[in-house]
């Protein structure tokens, strides 16, 4: 911090201290940790936190009928955008006869009016909610190694990053900026952690400020524990306000209202995007004919917050899953029975509007979770297990949320090559953050071509084979100048997502997937074709082409023809001078661009990516080889493409992973403590990539979600972790004993065909639980709680 | 400013080390991760309460313990014999690994770790507890509460646990001698 100036935020780092042996800094370290002498503070000034950061409402009012234009909705009409006055939010004024955002506040006026004039024939529960600011504990906290080495002027770093690409890229403009000089920034992304707070965080560019003055030593800059609650990443607070109007005799919803506010702390990230799809996931897994829900995200002294895993929706899907458990309470019903008959389905809009890709399993989990023993027994188990363990009572809770997965802007790029001895390398962008993009990935190309690469290399930030360029813009550019843009080659919208663990699945599998088909295709085909016509033999007459090869035992079948080896189809398709290497760059806004490329040999082929280079075998002709002179690639300009429309963004999410829990717990009612007996739990994933990751999701999921449930809190402002003092001792993780270790299950539900698609999953499955638990402890001590966590402390207080 | 150090001996994963002049103060973590390179161990709070800076203490009696060494000072270990996360494989005459510990097999083959920052401390409180059990064998019926009871002090925030404490039990059962049947 510049001396006179005030930080914008607690935690504020004032200075890095550089030191050239581990010794004096370990000494120095102990010395002045925990001392508050050692910061020198001039006159109060008061916080100064920067502008808040946005305000947006998704009304949406159905139409005559499901298939009808919506009356107004965010994806046909406008999302409505706020002000501020202050920290009040001011919307533009009503006006029905206008479009646009006026129609959406005069159809919010009408929703309001709905709500006010609700009569004996509707149940009208209106009910706040707070959701609280954690830290997402990474195991390995924010770090970098980065040496600036003065002679060759190059910026050699290792970085915990979500974004190794943006973060190479910034960096070299940061650099260039400065007084040092920078002719290339050589970045390696190490294999890390971080839940979504290695994305878009501040701290890789403190590493290369302190590599530049290293005095061309390399340096270490690690935040300790107490360090990282001062400055790490948090997850949101939520402020929730939420309104359901139930028909008393169908028990249909007929609106919902949702006020929300959310603190983003004081640095800019992604919260105004966290508010945004935060809100628009308020409607859980229900169908709403009427809906006006609403997000106000403030800047504040607090400590920054950003894309944390569950990106908004764990708060706002909680709250609704606890409203609509109290709601069955209060109309007598089941509330799966409740649930049911407002189940989002496959074909319904929802509340922006959109149809949701893919076909909807909610109402086949739901149906699933009525019958199993934990919620049809739970009556009689509740009476066993009390009568035989007096203090303790016993309950049972569930939930079911659907969490959207990817931006609007997703892209990757992946580059797979094919060696004479049919060895597989293969470069990605993805890259390692724990739920296994390296195993998934490398089984993706293993189920298409009958191998894992032998080598394999990620969080590639140099592309030379791909050389696109971007205006990184791809939330706010125009359909006209995106019109005038994609006129270029080799422009896209974006280059590279950040890594989250649910996009890894889908997005970037698809460019995976992708880009072993085209090998597939244009490299194996061939030589399958030429292999098994040997000798004047005859391909069998009914293989129509690359569409009737498949893998098994490691080998390429098709029909009865002789299995083939990798080894030999490469031998081959290098001889003919077929395809050997393809680097794919794919992007997808709610659905995937698509182009066409004018591929020698095999004329214009149609491909769900937006650019393509390809490699020819040894054995290719000196013309085609002369075309392989981007990266050592035949970069194909693409000779039509077709980006998805802008508007597509007003959508907000269409591509949604649900997830159901069940959960058994026991309340101490001397203390106040919860001790979880068991849970189950139920997903839709699509096709399971590998299992096993699958399964890890969901514990691992459960257990982040049984800690913000029960246990992590931290005060957002002077008392809490901006001020250096807590680590795991003040907040508590929860630890084995905590999660029902041994008694915990699962179900995955088996893929509707074998051409499903996987859906990213990494962040419903810690939702569900947090809701399920609210409901059980209801359910066990006939007490509602509104504030996580829900602690001993609480739970003693509502019983006294 | 000048820094106190004094000669720390001992014997680091079969291998008498030192004398190495270290810092009075510094804590046992920074001495193997910075002095000896051994950076298997990991900090993760720094008070002792993640165990993911965990290595083993072979004591005289041939018993073996789990030591925090985030809390630590280097210099307690004076004279004792140590095992880190990197002596667990066996190694061939060159020093590489060649074939991984029952314990680190098992986490592999479950799956059982995500990042993997909190492995190596998974690993030392495993290896120590299957050490324990070939002494004192433990009856089936409380095999999983006695996982828990020797694990739960650890930390691991992807996993959920539940593919770290199967792993060890399968481990411990595929092991001779350490349930009672």
């Amino acid at each position: 911090m510049p001396q006179g100036e005030t930080p914008r935020l607690l935690g504020q780092p004032v200075a890095l201290l550089i030191y050239k042996d581990f010794a004096r800094y370990d000494a120095a370290k102990r010395k002045i940790r925990l001392d508050d002498s050692v910061v020198r503070y001039g006159a109060v000034t008061g916080p100064k936190p920067p502008p808040h950061y946005g305000a947006a409402r998704y009304v949406r009012v159905e139409g005559p009928t499901q298939d009808a234009r919506d009356e107004f909705s965010a994806l046909e009409d406008a999302v409505i955008l706020g002000g501020f006055a202050g920290d009040k939010v001011v919307w533009p004024a009503a006006d029905a006869r206008a479009g646009g955002m006026g129609k959406g506040m005069a159809m919010a006026a009408v929703i309001d009016e709905e709500i006010a004039s609700a009569g004996d024939d509707a149940l009208v529960l209106k009910r706040d909610y707070f959701s609280q600011s954690i830290d997402a504990s990474a195991m390995e906290a924010d770090n970098g190694n980065v040496w600036y080495d003065p002679a060759a002027q190059v910026l050699h770093a290792v970085l915990a990053t979500q974004s190794p690409h943006e973060v190479a890229t910034n960096a070299a403009a940061l650099v260039t900026q400065s007084k040092f000089s920078l002719k290339a920034v050589d970045l390696k992304a190490g294999y890390t952690v971080g839940y979504g707070t290695k994305d878009k965080v501040i701290f890789p560019y403190f590493c290369v400020i302190a590599g530049l003055y290293g005095d061309g030593l390399p340096v270490r800059l690690a935040n300790d524990r107490f360090e990282q609650f001062q400055m790490g990443m948090k997850r949101h607070a939520f402020w929730i306000k939420d309104t359901l109007v139930v028909d008393r005799k169908t028990h249909r919803f007929r609106v919902m209202k949702a006020e929300l506010k959310a603190d983003g702390g004081g640095r800019a990230n992604l919260s105004f995007a966290v508010g945004i799809v935060g809100t628009t996931a308020a409607q859980s897994i229900y169908y709403l004919p009427k809906s006006d829900l609403s997000i106000a995200v403030l800047a504040s002294r607090a400590v920054e917050a950003g894309s944390t895993r569950g990106f908004g929706t764990l708060q706002t899907m909680a709250a609704t899953e606890m409203l609509v458990d109290e709601a069955a309470a209060a109309l007598e019903t089941d509330a799966i029975d409740l649930r049911l008959a407002n189940v989002f389905r496959s074909g319904m809009k929802n509340t922006q509007g959109a149809v949701p890709a893919g076909a909807l399993r909610n109402d086949e989990m739901l149906r699933k979770a009525k019958t199993h023993p934990l919620w049809a027994g739970r009556e009689t188990r509740k009476a066993n297990y009390d009568a035989t363990h007096p203090g303790r009572s016993y309950g049972v809770g569930f939930a079911q949320v659907q969490k959207n997965y990817g931006s609007g802007a997703e892209a990757a790029v992946v580059t797979l090559e094919l060696d004479r001895d049919g060895r597989l390398t293969m470069r990605h962008a993805a890259h390692e953050m724990g739920p296994g993009v390296t195993t998934s990935q490398a089984v993706i190309v293993a189920r298409i071509l009958g191998r894992a690469p032998d080598r394999m290399s990620y969080g590639v930030v140099e592309w030379p084979e791909m050389p696109l360029t971007s205006t990184e813009l791809p939330f706010t550019t125009s359909q006209a100048t995106e019109d005038e843009l994609q006129r270029n080659p080799r422009w896209t919208p974006t280059f590279v997502s950040p890594m989250a663990t649910s996009n890894s699945a889908y997005y970037f599998g698809h460019a995976t997937r992708e880009a072993a088909l085209v090998l597939l295709r244009y490299g194996i085909w061939p030589a399958a074709r030429a292999l098994w016509s040997r000798g004047g033999g005859k391909i069998a007459p009914d293989m129509n082409g690359p569409e009737d090869l498949r893998v098994a035992n490691g080998k390429i079948i098709a029909g009865d023809l002789e299995p083939l080896q990798l080894s030999a189809l490469a031998a081959k398709a290098h001889e003919l001078g077929a395809v050997t290497g393809a680097c794919v760059h794919a992007f997808n806004r709610r659905e995937w661009a698509e182009a066409e490329f004018d591929l020698p040999g095999a004329g214009r082929v149609g491909l769900p990516v937006d650019a393509l280079a390809v490699k020819y075998g040894d054995g290719a002709a000196p013309a085609l080889k002369a075309l392989m002179r981007v990266g050592g690639f035949h970069f194909i300009e693409r000779a039509t493409v077709r980006y998805p429309p802008v508007q597509r963004l007003n959508a907000g999410v269409t591509r949604y992973a649900p997830m159901a829990t069940l959960v058994e717990l026991a309340v101490n009612i001397a203390t106040g403590e919860v001790e979880l007996l068991s849970h189950h739990s139920l997903l839709d994933c699509g096709p399971q990539i590998v299992p096993s990751l699958v399964s890890g999701q969901i514990q691992g999921g459960v257990a982040m979600g049984i800690g913000h449930a029960l246990h992590e809190f931290l005060p957002l402002y002077e008392d809490g972790p901006g001020d250096g003092t807590w680590n795991w001792n003040r907040y508590q993780l929860p630890r084995a004993s905590d999660v029902a270790t041994w008694t915990q299950t699962a179900e995955v539900l088996q893929p509707l065909s074998d051409s499903d698609t996987p859906k990213g999953i990494a962040e419903v499955t810690m939702i569900a639980v947090v809701p399920a638990i609210a409901n059980a402890v209801h359910h066990a001590i006939g007490k509602r709680f509104y504030e996580f966590p829900i602690t001993p402390e609480k739970i003693r207080s509502a019983l006294s | 400013m000048s820094i106190a150090t004094k000669p720390l001996s001992l014997t680091v994963n079969g291998r008498d080390t030192g004398p190495i002049d270290v810092p009075d103060g510094m804590m046992m973590l920074d001495f193997l991760n910075e002095y000896l390179n051994l950076t298997g161990a990991r900090l993760g709070c720094g008070i002792g309460g993640c165990h993911a800076c965990t290595i083993i203490l072979d004591l005289p009696d041939g018993r073996s313990e789990e030591v925090r060494t985030c809390i630590t000072g280097a210099h307690s270990f004076a004279g004792k014999r140590i095992r880190t996360v990197e002596a667990h494989a066996e190694r061939d005459a060159q020093g590489n690994p060649v074939k991984l510990s029952p314990v680190q097999q098992a986490f592999i083959e479950h799956f059982a770790f995500q990042c993997g920052y909190c492995t190596s401390g998974f690993v030392t409180g495993a290896t120590v507890l299957m050490e324990r059990l070939k002494r004192e064998p433990v009856a089936r019926k409380d095999l999983e509460r006695t996982i828990t009871e020797a694990l739960d002090r650890h930390i691991c925030r992807c996993t959920g646990y539940v593919r770290y404490y199967e792993a060890v039990r399968e481990a411990i059962l595929a092991t001779p001698g350490l349930v009672e049947s």
